[in-house]
């Protein structure tokens, strides 16, 4: 009844015009999609050759860039500042000047836990590189092209998941030599493996990590750089895994592979004292990170603002180690010596907190910036010491000894060499680590040497891994005593860090480390 | 609005007066709180349909049948009068507010109802009621006033927002914060003193019109339109200052820091035999000379200053037969209490409507706002709370001193660092322009069906910068400065268009309305960052090395289709559907399109006959609801498997890997049942009591995927968060006489929130601080080692460490000092358990006096600044805060009344643990007002028709036992941020303010 109105006549256009703008409306209505501004889909990506080129290269970068981690994009994490800090900041060849939150105190305090974040985002970094790589890996295999270019890309990747799997059983594993059937890591191999998944044993992961690399070798026959990887580069981590797993011939033989492809040749002593600042052009670069202008981090977050400042660079909190400083100071020439530099005021070494302040520069001055380099992974001297560290293993001193005077006639101690000759009260593979850890010190390589030859790393001197100390206790005229974490042997869990809680609670198959 | 709705029913009385007009009355009706007039009141002859209703100036004529009568006067939100008059008299009525607003229109939706009508869980909030806080934030205006609304003022900062809640926290990933909408059309700009009135919408029966963009609640903004004819004009003076609120963390001055650093001196080598567990003064003198004690720097004095507040507002209101405006200009300025921290914000408004026909109105109005301010760099914050007293921050002549961590001078601050340095070489503004225009077509097709058309544009652009000159020591010196800048352009387009009905059959009342609504809008930002900068200059362009450029965009579609139906039956039961489809482009093309319903009815019990003649209980209405609605709101192109081309390596395009897929990806969806009531009582009380269960279902869920993936997380469809709680409010006017008057109003909101269905445990950490999300769990729940005292024996930090059985279930609790022992636990939520608001209102004569408290009961939060100023000396060089009454530093083995750690032995003891996470309960009197009206002839000879002048004081004192700054803390996480963290926050501001306002 209420619908007839009066006016029944007019409806028509009163109607008329409020249904033409509801249609109108409809009309207006999109089609809902939006396509994303700054990414790309993984199918997109992955059909193109220039898209695969891409992958790869963001599998290098993710070794350099600060990506965005439980929400947060800090600077504090990089997979190599954290690589770095979490090897030789438990070593004996840095000294911490300062207590800090920075999570890098726990390699000091060793009071780790499953939550630091430094642990944590290296694992999900090495992970995402080793993933990504698995995408192009199930791509270009399916694809299944023979071309040479398409096959040193597909051993790139096979050599960056080899290297991501075997630092992490480093960090989160107890060395081969001494338990290779206990726990490693978790092996990610394939795209199709279940999310949850266990650990596989330490034997396991070398064997991975053994097949990857010399697929690897088998597939790359391009040279591209030492920013990108080559069978060089695979060799000589055949090399330095096969001494790890102490199969000492595979690892002389691989170190001869390197050697013998004329690739590389040790710098001098001279040339030596730049080398880190250039590791791109140096002779002796096997494979490094490419930082580039645009990746100086600065103080906030690059590799050295933490060992090194100028005044203003850095935070310049961590110092060159007594022990390590007494080591190389044995021979003042040895030009190893230049990668220490204390801050001085008028000839007086500078105190933090009572520790003197002796600068690491190792990762600074590529293009005279403080915060710049781009870090050495591999390098040929690395062969030699290898070779040296096997054959004292095989009781062939004598070459153990040539291999480690080769390295000292191009460090200043062409004087200086033992020439066959075993110091008094030293065994070879004791003068062989000597010399690998003057040589790499603080590379990424001590804690390593040590607790995988069943050593036990000494820190008996003034720093604040020692627990409690108060500056007013430092007396450098003495060493100290009484303090606990001055000696970590191998046997301590300690030596290895807790899986990150993440992987702990979101996959059961899981185990964490004691 | 609801006042014009009034005018326009008192019209159509006016019209319905058929009886012979004999013996006049004539008078004046004024308001009791303003003794200013009030137009539109409806004028009844008792016994009779005659009557009138009062012109603008509040006057009325009207005609009694016989030499005597009795006159009722109604006017919505004032208490109904009856005088009785005699033939010829003219009378000056005034009128008392009501606190039972029953008949007042309320804007629900798509539409507006009578309170009286509504059949769901909404709370209005009028513009008298928010007016007494002073701020550029309508949010921070609403704290403790509205029942189950959480406000929290996290920050200081001028032009800083509020965090606002609604029933707790229902989403994990996606949008927390309550939709607004202004005018009718969701989003938009405006300024406070603009707004009229606020309308929260609580439960599903209201919210769920707005669908999928609801599920945190709606808060209905409604701006000022003409109430009258004459042109009014309004003008308010607000000026005063305010001063930072440091809560309980007191920086040592430099004698407490001196006596405090003698306890590093104590002989107590760990492990070492031959302790004397003495302090060694010698030592500590030799090392600390006495004269640190005369070196007294006030770090955060110099830092933080008192900072001035104006807000200058003007309006004019008016209207014809045709024309009805509104137009209004505000500035507001805001210095902060931070060094070289400011807000400025200008606001116009114009609002009109135009009549061309009875049948067809138009209204356009535009909003424009500009703002420009200072922002703040944290290190600045930061140091200044922890640089140490015995260093002096200015040179000789009062410049602040270069410091640079090499520099060769005594410095005792940790990282050498002079903040006020900095601040005064770096700056960090930024800008803000945005266009908003409403044009809403109301066209009346017949009496019962109404066509409305509600269609905004809007446009914004803002830019920010961050620069630092290439004189602040530090990583700027060393890299020649740095700059960033990021501009942002918006612009978006809302249509919403409706068919409206309403019929009235018999007793049977059908209203409703059904149509379309489209929404579009885009975000595009471009910037850069550089270093290498020519000192003096701040362009992107002169930088010459370290060139970032920046540029993204986001863009959102949603169509939709919505619908109403409305049904009441002699204003007794009420019944209420609505039904609404909204299609996103957030998700893939299968999974676009959810609907959202929802039902809801009420019983307006008083309007029964059996409780028609109760003079206690005048209005009781129970009511009930269900309904869903959703979110989509985590940005576009999330179920997409993404590499990110935002890096390069070797200077060559780079792509990582960014986003899992997750091709299923769609709604979520949150399930609510309301039930409640509402009673007045001897129409001085108003109770209104709810209960809510509330189950989002099918969150959108980050879920925690194991790292060895390569992914932190994969959305997903997965998981439930339940929120259940009872919201309480007491509306009374416990007092009331002719001269004086007491209102109060208390609120109250009991929450609980628990996760369900959780297809993985997930840890999310920031400065080491870790919550965990687990199922039974809450949101915000905190994991942490729990602390446990110090070992009298050593004065070591203790840590609980649980003993596992083989089934993995605790069986034990030890104690350990060895942190990498200690057992993460779960260790309480963020949230509060409940929260509300007491306020209450004293009115004598021309005096007010108003006061806002808030409470807030059960939340911990983690006080970071504490792992750096209460550090057991692991890190002497940071300033320490006066350790509270009851602490004690360990002196020696046996010391069982030590609550904190010998500085020799205190390894690890600033790790994150319980330690920190502190009870944040807190009763705070968030603001007292006092207003004065000054007497009308006064105002008169000025030629004002009134004028009052009041003053303020905002967060006057806070009562808690948290230590560290102001308990209110964020409660949304991001970078560097998380729920429940407080890490040297802007702090909250002490505000003291004089206003003036006139009316002419």
């Amino acid at each position: 009844m209420i619908f007839l109105n009066k006016k029944g006549f007019n409806m028509k256009t009163k109607i008329l015009l409020p249904l033409a703008v509801m249609l109108l409306t409809a009309g207006s209505c999109k089609k809902l999609e939006v396509a994303p501004s700054d990414a790309i889909t993984t199918e997109t990506l992955i059909n193109t050759p220039e898209g695969l080129a891409n992958a790869l290269n963001g599998a290098y970068a993710l070794f350099k860039d600060h990506i965005e981690f439980n929400g947060t994009v800090d600077m504090n994490n990089m997979y190599l500042r954290q690589f770095y800090h979490l090897s030789d900041f438990a070593s004996d060849d840095i000294v911490c000047g300062q207590v800090t939150t920075d999570p890098l105190y726990y390699s000091f305090s060793l009071d780790h836990s499953p939550s630091q974040g430094n642990t944590r985002y290296f694992w999900y970094v090495s992970y995402k590189i080793i993933n990504g790589v698995n995408t192009i890996i199930d791509a270009v295999e399916k694809q299944g092209s023979e071309d040479a270019t398409k096959k040193q890309l597909l051993g790139e990747c096979y050599f960056l998941r080899a290297f991501c799997h075997f630092n992490l059983v480093r960090l989160f594993a107890k060395p081969y030599s001494v338990d290779p059937n206990s726990p490693g890591i978790i092996l990610r191999t394939s795209l199709t493996d279940p999310a949850q998944k266990g650990r596989s044993t330490v034997a396991e992961v070398y064997g991975q990590v053994i097949a990857d690399a010399e697929k690897a070798a088998g597939l790359m026959t391009q040279v591209r750089g030492v920013q990108y990887a080559s069978k060089e580069a695979a060799w000589a981590l055949l090399s330095r895994v096969n001494l790890y797993k102490e199969d000492n011939a595979k690892a002389i033989e691989y170190a001869d592979d390197v050697i013998n492809s004329g690739r590389f040749t040790l710098t001098n002593a001279t040339s030596f004292k730049t080398m880190f600042a250039n590791a791109t052009n140096s002779t002796e670069t096997i494979f490094c990170i490419a930082f580039t202008d645009l990746d100086d981090y600065g103080k906030f977050g690059s590799i050295a603002s933490m060992i090194y400042s100028d005044g203003n660079s850095g935070w310049g909190e961590e110092f060159a180690s007594s022990s390590i400083r007494s080591l190389l100071n044995q021979h003042p020439e040895d030009a190893r010596n230049s990668y220490i530099v204390p801050s001085e005021v008028e000839g007086v070494v500078q105190k933090k907190n009572g520790i003197e302040m002796y600068y690491i520069t190792k990762f600074s001055f590529q293009g005279g910036s403080p915060n710049l380099s781009s870090p050495i992974m591999f390098r040929l001297a690395e062969m030699y010491l290898i070779k040296a560290e096997a054959l004292a293993k095989q009781n062939n001193t004598a070459a153990a000894l040539e291999n480690v005077d080769k390295i000292r006639e191009n460090r200043g101690l062409e004087n200086m060499l033992y020439n066959g000759t075993l110091p008094a009260g030293k065994s070879a593979l004791d003068v062989v680590l000597e010399e690998k850890r003057m040589e790499f010190a603080f590379e990424g390589h001590r804690t390593y040497d040590v607790f995988r030859n069943k050593r036990t790393l000494d820190k008996t001197y003034w720093g604040y891994h020692l627990r409690g100390l108060k500056e007013t206790d430092v007396n450098l005229a003495t060493k100290p005593s009484g303090y606990p974490n001055m000696t970590v042997p191998y046997t301590s869990p300690r030596t290895i860090y807790f899986i990150p809680v993440d992987e702990v609670l979101s996959n059961p198959e899981v185990t964490q480390n004691p | 609005m609801k006042k014009l709705l009034l005018i326009c029913c008192c019209c159509v009385l006016g019209y319905l007066q058929t009886f012979a007009q004999t013996n006049s009355v004539s008078g004046k009706v004024v308001s009791g709180t303003d003794s200013q007039p009030i137009p539109g009141v409806v004028v009844m002859i008792k016994g009779t349909n005659g009557g009138a209703s009062t012109t603008a100036d509040g006057s009325f004529t009207v005609s009694i049948p016989g030499q005597t009568a009795t006159l009722q006067f109604r006017y919505v939100g004032y208490t109904t009068k009856e005088v009785d008059v005699k033939a010829g008299q003219n009378i000056t009525v005034t009128l008392t507010e009501d606190v039972t607003q029953l008949n007042d229109v309320v804007v629900v939706g798509y539409s507006s109802k009578k309170q009286s009508e509504l059949t769901s869980s909404v709370t209005v909030v009028s513009a008298n009621k928010l007016k007494d806080v002073t701020t550029n934030n309508v949010g921070s205006m609403l704290q403790g006033k509205v029942a189950g609304l959480q406000v929290v003022n996290s920050s200081g900062q001028p032009g800083s927002a509020p965090e606002i809640r609604l029933r707790g926290v229902s989403s994990v990933n996606a949008s927390q914060s309550p939709l607004f909408v202004v005018d009718g059309i969701i989003g938009g700009n405006y300024d406070p003193n603009d707004v009229e009135s606020i309308t929260v919408l609580k439960d599903a029966g209201a919210t769920a019109l707005y669908g999928s963009q609801a599920n945190a609640g709606v808060i209905i903004v409604t701006t000022k339109t003409a109430k009258e004819g004459r042109t009014r004009f309004n003008a308010k003076i607000t000026t005063g200052f305010r001063t930072a609120d440091f809560g309980k963390l007191d920086p040592m001055n430099s004698s407490q820091l001196y006596d405090y650093q003698k306890e590093l001196y104590r002989d107590y080598i760990v492990g070492a035999t031959d302790n004397t567990y003495k302090i060694d003064l010698g030592k500590f003198y030799a090392e600390r000379p006495l004269r640190l004690r005369g070196q007294d720097y006030d770090w955060v004095g110099e830092s933080f200053k008192r900072a001035p507040l104006t807000n200058v507002y003007i309006s004019a209101t008016g209207k014809t037969e045709k024309n009805s405006y509104y137009v209004g200009a505000s500035y507001f300025d805001e210095k902060g209490t931070f060094t070289n921290t400011n807000y400025k914000r200008l606001n116009l408004r114009a609002n009109s409507t135009y009549t061309f026909t009875k049948d067809l109105s138009i209204t356009n109005n535009i909003n424009l706002s500009a703002s420009k301010g200072n922002s703040y760099d944290y290190m600045d914050m930061y140091y200044s709370f922890l640089n140490i007293p015995w260093d002096n921050p200015y040179n000789a002549d009062g410049s602040p001193f270069y410091m640079e961590p090499g520099l060769p001078v005594e410095w005792w601050s940790r990282d050498r660092i002079n903040p006020l340095h900095t601040i005064e070489n770096s700056d960090h503004p930024y800008k803000g322009l945005n266009v908003n225009y409403d044009l809403v077509v109301n066209y009346n097709i017949t009496p019962w069906l109404t066509f409305t058309s509600s269609n905004r544009v809007a446009a914004g652009t803002d830019k920010s910068v961050n620069y630092f000159s290439p004189l602040v020591a530090g990583n700027y010196k060393a890299n020649g400065g740095y700059i960033y800048e990021l501009s942002s352009l918006n612009y978006g387009f809302i249509s919403n268009n409706l068919l409206k009905f309403n019929f009235q059959l018999g007793d049977h009342n059908l209203s409703g309305f059904a149509g379309l609504a489209f929404e579009n809008g885009r975000t595009e930002y471009s910037g850069g960052s550089g270093q290498g900068l020519p000192v003096g200059l701040k362009q992107l362009s002169v930088a010459t090395s370290q060139l970032r450029p920046i540029g993204y965009f986001n863009q959102n579609y949603l169509n939709s289709f919505l619908s109403q139906v409305n049904y009441n039956f002699k204003n007794k039961y009420f019944l209420s559907g609505s039904f609404r489809v909204d299609g996103s482009s957030a998700f893939p093309t299968n999974n676009q399109y959810a609907s959202f319903p929802s039902i809801s009815g009420a019983w307006l019990v008083s309007n029964e006959e059996f409780l028609a003649n109760n003079s206690s209980i005048t209005n009781l209405k129970l009511r009930a609801s269900y309904g869903i609605t959703g979110t989509q709101d985590i940005g576009s192109s999330r179920f997409l498997g993404l590499y990110a081309l935002t890096t390069q390596y070797d200077g060559k395009s780079a792509a990582v890997p960014y986003q899992l897929e997750s091709p299923n990806l769609t709604w979520e969806s949150k399930r609510q049942v309301n039930v409640g009531f509402d009673l007045s009582l001897f129409n001085r009380v108003t109770l209104t009591v709810d209960a809510y269960h509330n189950n989002t279902k099918d969150l959108l869920l980050q879920v925690a995927q194991p790292l060895s993936v390569g992914f932190e997380t994969r959305w997903a469809n997965v998981g439930n968060v339940i929120n259940k709680g009872i919201e309480i409010g007491i509306n009374a006017s416990p007092f009331k006489t002719g001269k004086f008057e007491w209102n109060t109003d208390f609120n109250v909101n009991f929450n609980s929130n628990k996760l369900e269905n959780l297809p993985a445990t997930n840890v999310r950490s920031v400065n080491s601080v870790s919550q965990i999300y687990r199922n039974g769990g809450n949101l915000y729940e905190f994991y942490l080692p729990k602390w446990a005292g110090v070992d009298a024996a050593t004065g070591s930090p203790l840590w609980e460490k649980l003993v596992y059985n083989e089934a993995g279930e605790s069986v034990a609790v030890e104690k350990t000092s060895n942190y990498s022992e200690a057992t993460y636990q779960e260790a309480g939520s963020a949230l509060p358990k409940y929260q509300g608001g007491f306020n209450n209102t004293f009115t004598y004569k021309d005096f007010s006096l108003r006061v806002n408290t808030y409470f807030s009961y059960g939340a911990k939060i983690f006080s970071n600044n504490l792992r750096y100023m209460r550090n057991d000396g692991n890190e002497p060089y940071y300033n320490q805060i006066v350790l509270p009454e009851g602490s004690k530093i360990w002196s020696g083995p046996g010391d069982t009344e030590a609550t904190e750690p010998s500085p020799q032995n205190s390894a690890g003891s600033t790790e994150t643990s319980t330690r920190y996470l502190k009870d944040a309960s807190y009763f705070t009197i968030r603001n007292i007002s006092f207003n004065y009206n000054l007497p009308a002839s006064f105002a008169k000879k000025l030629n004002f028709e009134g004028i009052s002048v009041g003053v303020s004081a905002d967060n006057v004192a806070t009562f808690t036992n948290f230590l560290g700054q102001d308990p209110q803390t964020t409660i949304t996480g991001g970078n560097f941020a998380m729920p429940g963290l407080q890490d040297f926050k802007y702090p909250n501001n002490r505000q003291y303010l004089l206003n003036i306002n006139f009316n002419f």
